[in-house]
């Protein structure tokens, strides 16, 4: 076979990959799309909390998986967009639908101010200065009068009845979950993505090469940043009421960690993996838990939590690469054959 | 006489200096080592080397051709993916640097190691770890280093990052010399020094050859160090190419040099 | 009359600062030595100071033992968990990346929390013991006798490590080691063993410093992140390998909380620590790196 021939078969196949591909995500997006009218109400919550999830973690996975600078501060966007949503809805009378996309640029204009000082700091040092900057933003939300304090904001309930303002919140956070899945899978396939892997593959080189690095870092948290912002307006709203203990609670900032951790770091599929993995763990566990004569049926949240750290300990140890990396290594066998 | 490592019967296994059957029992060798910090490419390719006991053994190449890589396998510092490394006929492939004290081996690493912010007499007390169970053997091994290099008695306060290159060179061979070791290793012990300093290191490589040290010398200092050797083995690309007595390489220098410049 | 009063309340901060800050130079130790010596950021090492306070609880509670004492008790208990620790987690990653250390840690922090709250809720708790309120009272200056006990044990602590590092060979082999781990390899020295040492004894200093902030603080199961932001600051301020620049830093911190605790209400403390850890790690946080990268 002649090598142009060769070249268009294979040019060929490719597009037919790439057809089945989007076919299949077309197919998996309808299919959530129907579910949302089929599924009972605490079903239709919980995967809003998967859709929610995924956001965040897809987010966070533009600069902690893909350029290794690990934030453990995500909580700090999410908070600052479910806090702009209520202030501006409460205070300022802003449509609510308005505070959306306001509550993800205040928490882009917040992320590019401190990402530009934090991101000359590399490795662990940039992590606990994410860390302590979220528990920065969450003291002074606190402690300010605009916020409401430790007392929070009660936000604006939706004129519906339950069933169809949680199916409202369902498809709200489905659609964005898309375009977040979408825009990390244009981002990995992209320069810019190529570039941030570069970073996290050796900094130094890829800067003297050209990488303008310190500019691409900014990019990546501030999508992130932009995206977690979104999610916290929407989040806002659906929870009906905010306040700086749990809004801000490191619990999320790690459970975005180790989801994304868990699925696979810099994989557009590692948070879609890790997402409703292990909050299916968490559930199966609580109701295995449940049965066991000795723990009670009332298991109190903490139980998760001591799981979900071993989860972290074990994962971190024995498959950083996670699923995803589980995934290609097998997928590598195969093609070896 | 000098022989390209092709000239060895394939299949003979180590390598046999003069063409002589090698006494392998005496003195540190590595046989068949295979070695790479990535899965796909390979530092060291077969290598055999054999450092007799009391006499100098010099080890060259040109840059990236495995020297230090071999050296450190022979320390114990990496694991070699096959092949076995023997002292004196016994197996030591995997015992731990820090067991190899005790052995009678010492390793003098390039570039600096002082410990910079301990004092010229606490890094000599690191040195003579071995020895921390009995402080009376301790004192006395350091008050022999004193006398055998009194300067380091003068410096003996002072921290040993704020010595001269030169003198931090002498720390370290003071150091090294705690334990009083039958088999010394030394890594390219003339990079980044004066060249006064570099003829006095050489000096005391002379005297620990006099003092019937099993000495194996990696170096870049081509001249300085085939003037020190007994034997001489040559690596390129991470495999054996040639080796023999001193003799046979001094007046192959020049081109030997000039070949590995190209690289 | 009104400038005595206010001099003697100074004099009562600067005293009581003094004494807070070689409270948060112990608690600072662990932290400055897994980081200065090892590499590793122990974000978990607030979980066991609150460990720390709970043992000095449960002792207290079931036995009946002075908080004093169990300052005593937790040595070993602690230098075993550090031990544990340093066996099952630590060594198998720190060397390999700085970044799955931290994965770890982290998750070390979430199981430690969780468990505390499963076995002693979030409520808040106190230790109370016969002098806890008791004070000595000195021209108009009272001192807290909790504080001062504490302030003693930290001091004790602090000087007895610090001769340790400085004066036994082991001190010197382990600084050493954060000098240059391989050349203190090929001079005979055990570095896993030697690691093994050092997070035990970092875990140690934790636990005491646990069981001493009981004795002054209440404290509950969530609230130790405060502790590693104090930490942080000690260690970030007083830099790494010198215990006796982690005790000026710690001196610092006390006087910079007391003081601002008589300026502001009290939250605002918290806000001045975080942010000043914060413009610290950015001034001098990648400096902090420390000597790790030295090797042969």
């Amino acid at each position: 076979m002649s090598s142009a021939l060769l070249e268009r078969v294979a040019t060929g196949a490719r597009w037919r990959s790439w057809l089945y591909r989007g076919l299949g995500a077309a197919a998996a997006v309808g299919l959530l799309a129907l579910l949302g009218v089929l599924i009972p109400l605490d079903w239709v919550t919980t995967l809003s909390s998967v859709f929610m999830y995924i956001m965040l973690a897809e987010g966070w996975n533009i600069l902690g998986g893909y350029a290794g600078y690990l934030n453990f501060g995500m909580v700090t966007f999410f908070g600052v967009g479910a806090y702009t949503a209520g202030v501006l809805c409460t205070q300022y009378n802003v449509h609510p639908l308005l505070t959306i996309p306001l509550a993800g640029s205040v928490a882009t204009v917040v992320a590019l101010l401190v990402g530009v000082p934090a991101l000359r700091l590399r490795g662990v040092y940039f992590a606990i200065l994410t860390l302590i900057i979220s528990f920065l933003t969450q003291v002074l939300v606190t402690n300010l009068g605009i916020t409401g304090g430790a007392s929070g904001i009660y936000m604006p309930a939706l004129p519906f009845d339950a069933f169809t303002n949680e199916q409202i919140f369902y498809y709200a956070f489905l659609f964005l979950m898309v375009l977040t899945v979408l825009l990390a899978f244009l981002i990995e396939h992209a320069r810019f993505g190529y570039a941030l892997v570069a970073i996290r593959e050796d900094e130094d080189p890829a800067e003297i090469l050209g990488v303008r690095t310190t500019w691409l870092k900014t990019q990546a948290l501030l999508l992130g940043a932009c995206i977690a912002g979104i999610a916290g307006a929407i989040y806002a709203f659906h929870t009906s009421y905010i306040e700086p203990q749990g809004t801000f609670s490191l619990d999320i900032s790690i459970d975005v960690v180790l989801m994304s951790l868990v699925g696979g770091l810099g994989t557009w599929q590692g948070p879609v993996i890790g997402v409703p993995l292990m909050l299916v763990t968490a559930q199966v566990l609580r109701i295995l838990a449940g049965e066991l004569p000795f723990l009670g049926t009332a298991l109190p949240p903490e139980f998760d939590r001591v799981v979900f750290g071993v989860i972290l300990i074990l994962v971190a140890l024995l498959a950083p690469s996670g699923v995803m990396g589980l995934v290609r290594r097998v997928r590598g066998r195969r093609l070896t054959v | 006489m000098m022989r390209h490592a092709a000239d060895v019967p394939a299949g003979s296994g180590r390598p046999s200096p003069n063409g002589l059957v090698a006494d392998t029992s005496a003195g540190l060798s590595m046989r068949g080592v295979t070695a790479g910090y990535y899965s796909h490419d390979l530092v060291l390719n077969n290598v055999s080397l054999l450092a007799r006991p009391g006499k100098v053994t010099v080890l060259l190449g040109p840059n990236g051709s495995g020297k230090s890589t071999a050296l450190r396998i022979l320390y114990g510092l990496l694991r070699p993916r096959s092949g076995q490394v023997l002292l004196d006929g016994r197996e030591i492939t995997a015992v731990p640097p820090h067991r190899r004290l005790a052995l009678g081996m010492a390793l003098l690493p390039q570039g600096r190691s002082v410990f910079p912010e301990l004092t010229v007499q606490e890094n000599l007390e690191i040195g003579g770890w071995l020895l921390m169970r009995d402080r009376r053997r301790l004192s006395a091994a350091l008050e022999a280093i004193y006398a055998r290099y009194p300067l380091l008695k003068e410096w003996r306060q002072k921290q040993a990052g704020s010595l001269s290159g030169g003198q931090q060179r002498l720390v370290e061979i003071g150091r090294m010399m705690m334990a009083s070791p039958r088999v010394i290793l030394i890594d390219e012990p003339s990079v980044g020094l004066a060249p006064v300093i570099v003829d006095q290191v050489y000096e005391e490589i002379a005297r620990l050859k006099e003092e019937q040290r099993t000495i194996l010398l990696v170096d870049q200092n081509v001249r300085a160090a085939v003037a020190l050797a007994d034997y001489v083995y040559t690596l390129e690309y991470g495999r054996n190419n040639l080796e023999g007595e001193r003799g046979a390489f001094e007046d192959r220098l020049e081109a030997l040099i000039k070949s590995w410049l190209r690289f | 009359m009104l400038t005595t009063i206010s001099l003697s309340l100074l004099v009562q901060a600067l005293i009581n600062g003094l004494l807070l800050g070689l409270v948060y130079t112990l608690i600072s130790l662990g932290l400055s030595l897994t980081l200065g010596i090892m590499g590793v950021v122990n974000v978990a090492h607030s979980t066991l100071i609150m460990l720390g306070s709970y043992l000095a609880l449960e002792l207290l509670q079931r036995l009946g033992l002075d908080p004093i004492i169990s300052a005593v008790v937790a040595v070993p208990v602690f230098f075993l968990i550090g031990v544990l620790l340093e066996r099952l987690l630590i060594s198998r990653v720190a060397r390999t990346s700085q970044t799955t250390g931290l994965l770890v840690l982290f998750g070390v922090l979430v199981v430690i929390e969780g468990a505390a709250i499963l076995r002693w809720t979030t409520d808040t708790q106190v230790l109370t013991v016969s002098y806890t309120n008791a004070s000595l009272t000195l021209d108009g200056i009272a001192i807290a006798v909790p504080r001062l006990i504490a302030a003693v044990i930290a001091l004790a602590l602090v000087v007895l490590l610090d001769t340790f590092l400085r004066s036994t060979l082991y001190g010197k082999a382990i600084r050493a080691m954060a000098q240059n781990r391989d050349a203190a390899r090929i001079s005979g020295i055990d570095t896993d063993r030697l690691s093994l040492l050092v997070f035990g004894l970092a875990t140690a200093t934790a636990g005491i410093g646990g069981v001493v902030l009981a004795m002054i603080f209440p404290f509950d199961p969530q609230d130790h992140y405060r502790w590693l932001a104090w930490a942080f600051l000690v260690v970030v301020i007083g830099g790494l390998g010198s215990i006796r620049n982690t005790l000026l830093a710690g001196l610092l911190i006390g006087l910079i909380e007391t003081v601002s605790s008589i300026l502001f209400p009290f939250q605002y403390v918290y806000f001045i620590v975080y942010l000043l850890l914060v413009v610290a790690l950015l001034v001098r946080g990648q400096g902090l790196a420390g000597s790790q990268s030295r090797a042969l």
